[in-house]
Formats: C-alpha cells, sequence, structure tokens
C-alpha cells in the first residue's frame, strides 16, 4: 500500500483525522449547515468549508487526492501510467441539489419547477480524475452501496496480483445529500440523536461526508509497512438489506478472508468494523464475529460514530484513516458506545491500542447483500 | 499483460460465448422492431410475463429491464444450467435507476414536505437491479455493479473476462442495461451528448446480455480482446477512420496469432455512438462491412452490449470490432468472433 489521503469530517488530511482521533476530539453529528441541506432535523457528520457544496466535494476529492500521490510520491508519469477504480454512490449527484436549491434561494416568490437530473451517473467522477491527471490507464467506477470503495479496493488487490494492472489509484467519494438523508430515515434506519455502533441503546446510522484515496501496487520489492494480505467479496441473495442476525453470512465471509489471506484467526490484531449502529447491522456482524472468533475476539473498532457513515466511500476512508492512525502508533476507541447489548455480548474497544504489528481486519455490509472483507497487514 | 502473445497491455485471453441476448427501445427480445423516440418509454408489462411469466412488484422499469435482460439470455441454457456452477454477475449501467431516483428526490424536495417511498429509495440504490437478478440466478459469488459512462460494458466485460480467465469463476453473465428517462433534453444532457462528439440519431435505450464461460462445445463465438487504447485521444480524432482500422487490425492479429484461418473471416465494424462520421466506402475499400445497429436501440450508455449481442446472434463465421470513445478521449475496442 503506497499511499493514501482522505478527508473526513474531522480534518482535510489523514493524519488530522487520526490525530482528532486519537485525542479523543470527534464530535458527535451536528445539524447540517450546508445550504443545500433542506432539513435540519438530520444530524450528520460534516466537512468544514467556507465555498458551496458543490465545490467542497471537488475539493475534498483533489485534497484527497493530492494527499495520496504526495504521500506515494509518484511522479506525473507514474500517476498516467496508473489504473483508476471509483467507489461512489451519489457521484456528483450534489451539482443537481445544490443547482436547486440555489435557483429555490434565488427566487423566493416563484413556485420553482421539480428538481432536474443533470449529472452523468457514478462514472463521472472517475472521468473528472482521468482528465485532470492524463490517466490512461484502466477507469472502472463500482456503484454498490455501502461497500463501493471496499470492494473497489479488494477488486484492485486481485487484478494487481494477476499482473493485469500496475497500480490502484481506489477512490471512495461520498458528498452529503438530502436524498441519502431522506432515504435512510424512510427506512427508520436513522437515528436522530447519535451514532451508537455496538451498543444497546443504538437506533440507527448518522451519514458522514467523505473522500479518500488508497494507492495500491504490485511492486514486491517494496518497502511500505502495510500489504494488502487479501480480500473477499460476497452476495448475500437472502436479503437486501440484513446480512442475517444470526451471524452466520457474516463468519463465513470473514472466515473466507482468512483462508484466502492463508491466515489464521489468532493473527488478528484488531478489527475494523462496519458497525453502522443499525439494530440489524451490529446484531448480526458482532454476532458473527463471536461465531468466529468466540471468546479470543480480538479489540472491535466501529469508526462510524466519530466520522459517520460515508456509504461508498467507507472503504477508502476508514483504510486511509485506518493507516494513518498506525502511522501515529495507536487504533482509536470506538466512539458513541455506553452499554453491552446481551445479544452481541461483548463492548467494542473502549481506550486507545497500541497499533502493533500484525493483521487487521476490515468488514463491510451493504445494501444488496454485498459483503466486503479484508486483511491489511502491519510489518 | 497476458494475451497470447504478450505485446498489449491490460488484455485479457480468449473466452467463448455461450449465449447471447438483446432488447431495445421497442422491448421485443432479440428482434429489430421499430420504435419511435416521441412514445418512449413503452410499458415493460407484456415483456416481464414474457420472459418472467409473472408480473414484477415493487420494482421499477430499470430493475424490470435488467431481469428481462439478464434471463432472456439465460432463456437458451436455462436457470439450470448455472447450478453448481461458480457464476459471476457483472452488470454495467452508466446512468443506474434514474428511473426511481427521479420520483423519489422529486418528493424529497418538494414544497410543503413530500413523503418519499423507501421502497424506492431502496430500489435506487444502483446495485439493487443486479441484487433482483442475482437472486432470481441464485448467484451468490462475485456479482459486481459496474458504471463508466459510455464505456460502462466494455469495463465490465473486461472485467469479467479477466476473472474467468484466473478461473475464480466458471461463468459469467455480462450485460448492460440503461433505460429511456425523459425528459428527452435531460437525458442528452446526462450522456453528455455533445453535437460534434456523437451521431445525431435518438435516445434510446437497451438490456443487452452474454454469458461467457470456458465450455468451448456450447459456445456461439468467442470475446476475443476488450482494449482501452494506448493514449487519450482529442474529440476531433474519435472518427478518424484510419486510425479505429489501423488499432482493430492489430488487436485481430494479436488474438490470431497462432491461428491464422481465424483471420480469413468476414470483418464488421460495430461503430459506438461517439462516432459521428461513419465512412462506408472507407470500409469497404479495405474489406469491411459497417453493422449499424445503433439505429435498433438509439443512443444509450450501454448501447455497445446491445450491438455486439445482437451481431453476435445475426452474423456468422465474423470478427467483429466495437468502437466508441468516452468524451475524454479515452477509447475501447471489443474484439468478438461467431463460429
Amino acid at each position: 500500500m503506497r499511499g493514501w489521503g482522505a478527508v473526513t469530517s474531522l480534518g482535510w488530511s489523514a493524519p488530522d483525522s487520526a490525530c482528532n482521533l486519537i485525542a479523543g476530539k470527534a464530535p458527535p453529528a451536528a445539524a447540517g449547515v450546508s445550504s443545500h441541506l433542506i432539513n435540519r432535523e438530520y444530524k450528520a457528520f460534516e466537512v468544514s468549508y467556507s465555498g458551496n457544496p458543490f465545490d467542497k466535494s471537488i475539493a475534498m476529492l483533489e485534497s484527497a487526492l493530492a494527499e495520496a500521490f504526495a504521500r506515494a510520491e509518484l511522479s506525473a508519469d507514474e500517476i498516467a501510467e496508473s489504473s483508476i477504480l471509483v467507489g461512489t454512490t451519489g457521484g456528483l449527484f450534489i451539482r443537481n441539489e445544490y443547482e436547486f436549491t440555489k435557483a429555490v434561494r434565488e427566487n423566493p416568490d416563484e413556485e420553482s419547477s421539480a428538481i432536474s437530473c443533470r449529472n452523468r451517473g457514478p462514472g463521472e467522477v472517475a472521468d473528472l480524475i482521468v482528465n485532470k491527471y492524463g490517466i490512461k490507464g484502466l477507469a472502472l467506477t463500482f456503484s454498490m452501496a455501502c461497500v463501493s470503495s471496499s470492494h473497489a479496493l479488494v477488486v484492485s488487490a486481485d487484478l494487481l496480483k494477476r499482473k493485469k494492472i500496475r497500480r490502484a489509484i481506489v477512490v471512495g467519494f461520498e458528498p452529503l445529500l438530502n436524498m441519502t438523508l431522506h432515504g435512510f430515515a424512510s427506512l427508520l434506519l436513522f437515528d436522530y440523536d447519535q451514532c451508537r455502533p455496538f451498543c444497546a441503546t443504538r437506533a440507527g446510522m448518522q451519514i458522514g461526508e467523505a473522500a479518500a484515496v488508497v494507492i495500491l501496487e504490485a511492486d514486491e520489492s517494496s518497502f511500505s509497512k502495510y500489504k494488502f494480505a487479501g480480500g473477499y467479496l460476497y452476495n448475500d441473495i437472502k436479503s437486501m438489506t440484513s446480512a442475517g442476525i444470526d451471524g452466520v453470512t457474516v463468519s463465513e465471509v470473514v472466515q473466507q478472508t482468512l483462508t484466502s489471506s492463508r491466515l489464521s484467526a489468532d493473527d488478528v490484531v484488531v478489527i475494523k468494523a462496519h458497525g453502522t449502529g443499525t439494530i440489524d447491522n451490529d446484531l448480526s456482524e458482532g454476532r458473527g464475529l463471536v461465531k468466529l472468533f468466540g471468546e479470543k475476539l480480538p479489540p472491535v473498532v466501529s469508526l462510524k460514530g466519530a466520522i459517520g457513515h460515508t456509504l461508498g466511500a467507507a472503504g477508502a476512508v476508514e483504510t486511509a484513516v485506518w493507516l494513518s492512525c498506525c502511522e501515529e502508533g495507536f487504533i482509536p476507541r470506538s466512539f458513541g458506545f455506553s452499554e453491552i447489548d446481551p445479544e452481541i455480548g461483548f463492548a467494542p474497544s473502549q481506550k486507545n491500542i497500541e497499533a502493533r504489528d500484525g493483521a487487521y481486519l476490515f468488514t463491510y455490509f451493504g445494501f444488496g447483500g454485498t459483503c466486503t472483507s479484508y486483511l491489511i497487514i502491519k510489518e | 499483460m497476458s494475451t497470447k502473445n504478450n505485446k498489449l497491455k491490460n488484455s485479457n485471453t480468449a473466452i467463448p460465448i455461450i449465449a447471447a441476448s438483446y432488447i431495445g427501445p421497442a422491448l421485443t427480445p432479440n428482434s429489430d422492431a421499430i420504435w419511435e423516440e416521441e412514445k418512449l418509454p413503452l410499458n415493460t408489462d407484456n415483456l416481464v410475463n414474457e420472459i418472467m411469466g409473472q408480473p414484477m412488484r415493487r420494482v421499477g422499469r430499470f430493475i424490470k429491464m435488467v431481469c428481462c435482460g439478464g434471463l432472456a439470455c439465460l432463456q437458451k441454457v436455462s436457470l439450470d444450467y448455472l447450478k453448481g456452477k461458480k457464476t459471476g454477475i457483472f452488470m454495467s449501467t452508466g446512468l443506474g435507476n434514474v428511473d426511481e431516483i427521479m420520483p423519489f428526490i422529486t418528493q424529497v424536495f418538494k414544497h410543503g414536505g413530500g413523503f418519499p417511498s423507501p421502497n424506492q429509495f431502496a430500489n435506487s440504490v444502483s446495485n439493487a437491479a443486479a441484487f433482483v437478478l442475482a437472486q432470481i440466478c441464485e448467484v451468490t459469488g462475485t456479482v459486481l455493479t459496474i458504471s463508466q459512462e459510455e464505456l460502462s460494458f466494455e469495463a465490465a466485460l473486461w472485467l469479467a473476462q479477466s476473472y474467468l480467465e484466473s478461473g475464480e469463476i466458471e461463468l459469467a453473465l455480462v450485460g448492460g442495461c440503461d433505460i429511456f428517462t425523459p425528459p428527452v433534453e435531460e437525458y442528452r444532457e446526462r450522456v453528455n451528448l455533445a453535437p460534434d462528439e456523437a451521431r445525431l440519431i435518438p435516445m434510446g435505450e437497451s438490456s443487452s446480455w452474454l454469458l461467457l464461460g470456458n465450455s468451448e462445445g456450447e459456445k456461439i463465438g468467442n470475446i476475443l480482446t476488450v482494449d482501452f487504447g494506448e493514449k487519450l485521444i482529442p474529440p476531433e480524432e474519435f472518427s478518424v477512420s484510419e486510425n479505429i482500422l489501423s488499432r482493430s487490425e492489430k488487436l485481430i492479429s494479436a488474438s490470431f496469432s497462432d491461428d491464422s484461418t481465424g483471420q480469413k473471416k468476414s470483418r464488421i465494424l460495430l461503430p459506438g455512438f461517439r462516432v459521428n462520421k461513419i465512412e462506408p466506402d472507407f470500409w469497404k475499400l479495405k474489406g469491411w462491412e459497417i453493422d449499424d445497429y445503433l439505429p435498433f436501440c438509439g443512443i444509450n450508455s450501454t448501447a455497445a452490449a446491445f450491438g455486439i449481442a445482437r451481431a453476435l446472434r445475426e452474423k456468422q463465421s465474423a470478427l467483429f470490432v466495437h468502437y466508441n470513445c468516452y468524451a475524454s478521449g479515452k477509447q475501447a475496442f471489443v474484439v468478438a468472433s461467431t463460429k
């Protein structure tokens, strides 16, 4: 893993987010302030910015790319010969929402026409990057709800292993949208108070906005401290919205990941769980992890109580922030927890842990039965 | 990096095509039925009944079109054919489920407060369609929803070919679906059409699918190469026949380096919608035919899938090259052949 960068509600770089997490400076979600948001009841983890929300989204993307390229020390030629794999659900849909709300605000006495949809689909983000950096390699966008960029990471690693691509620039991008805030609220999956992963009092998720970039390379002579050991993708056809609260699916997905990486449960030092704070996700994930690890369950951390659920960007964002935490020497505690759920049976980690060498497990479970899991080894 | 002669970057080995199917705006599977842009979109009820044998509830046109397209392709082999085989679904779409995104977002922004439908929100997520198709086909392995504007299908095909080549899956159901969503002016804008960068023909829709696998005995043809070129080209070079011909012939030669008889098949160019100038006389002089499939499906982001599936069904003993270009200048060539 050659480089990474991230913009979250905790800062405009991955180290900023990591340092704030480790220092416990992770304020809870707050009422949205962006000019395009139409309902202030929905608390969210918003990235601070003084301009309009569309400009902010582009600035987030460019900042994450610049940070990752700088950390990876990639030359312009190396960037151009790379492949780009983007994970996003909303793409640049933010433009529709921003332009519509702006037009309504500027014409308060007129009844507006319905919002129009002028964005070019999820692939537009990759095209923007291809144009800016002259990227000649493969361009590919995964639009697969919450696993979009985690799937992109696993597919990239597979393509690198098979020597199909030389280098992968994996991007996760998710601006804050009215569409998703209202959508999850309509599904009764939204917590109006606080995001509380694995807590007995949890009542739903809260959305965060973010952009992140992770650069993977097949260079075996690389001196990188972090190696992508392997991943597993699974499609659960039993339910569009739940990974099964018995935990069987989660346990099998993680076991497959360990097998494909030639590692055992004992090798895992910390689990970066999906931990959305919804009743079903945390129950299925918690039970699945207990089923597999039993009494040897390593510390479990969800980042969503601190940066929100960044939807399609979650894979790249949580990986980038996690790696920066490792660089700072500590894995942060899991925010938003107060009481053990007896049906889950464990508390997520409540103190900073030394980021020791070993395998870190990452899990993601999304809409449409999608499951991703992968292991990153710190050496 | 891994073609037969190891000369071309990013290329995969030839993969047999077991079945192909296409549905265009007239909603008549595998037929060049007449349609008019002004009358689109047509009701999908009859199509759903014909293909699925029963109505589909709680889903919009996009998901219905994806499922009908995928199942129409599998009709040749039946759903049982997939049982016990490691199968992947690679669904591509340029725009996704705009058909359900628009009414949902209209309700969100309705004056005085709307009541957005949770069901519509769940369906609007791009991979909901692949989930429903996977559920019908009972596919639990690799199920990916891929989107890359007008090169979405080519990207999905390349990825499927790569997964098949690695042995990770035995079969791949690869398709492209985009649907007509009015008003047409906005639809054209979403597809990023400018008069000098695309054909001037009506907008359309399609759901077209290929079943790929390593079964030589049952194949109707091969996907030989999916190639994304080596450089970004400016708009004025999108349609230069000499350049398209030169690259196509190089790719064909590379695909047949150890089998010269394959190269003797008739050669057919399938031009994508970014090719705004087609020169039939030039191609005829060079021994090529043009198969102008676009009038049968209209412009849509995954029209390439329609063109390729239609050619595979209708042209025997032929070599095809489908060519299209991204507005930013990235090119895509798909080389296929029939028995």
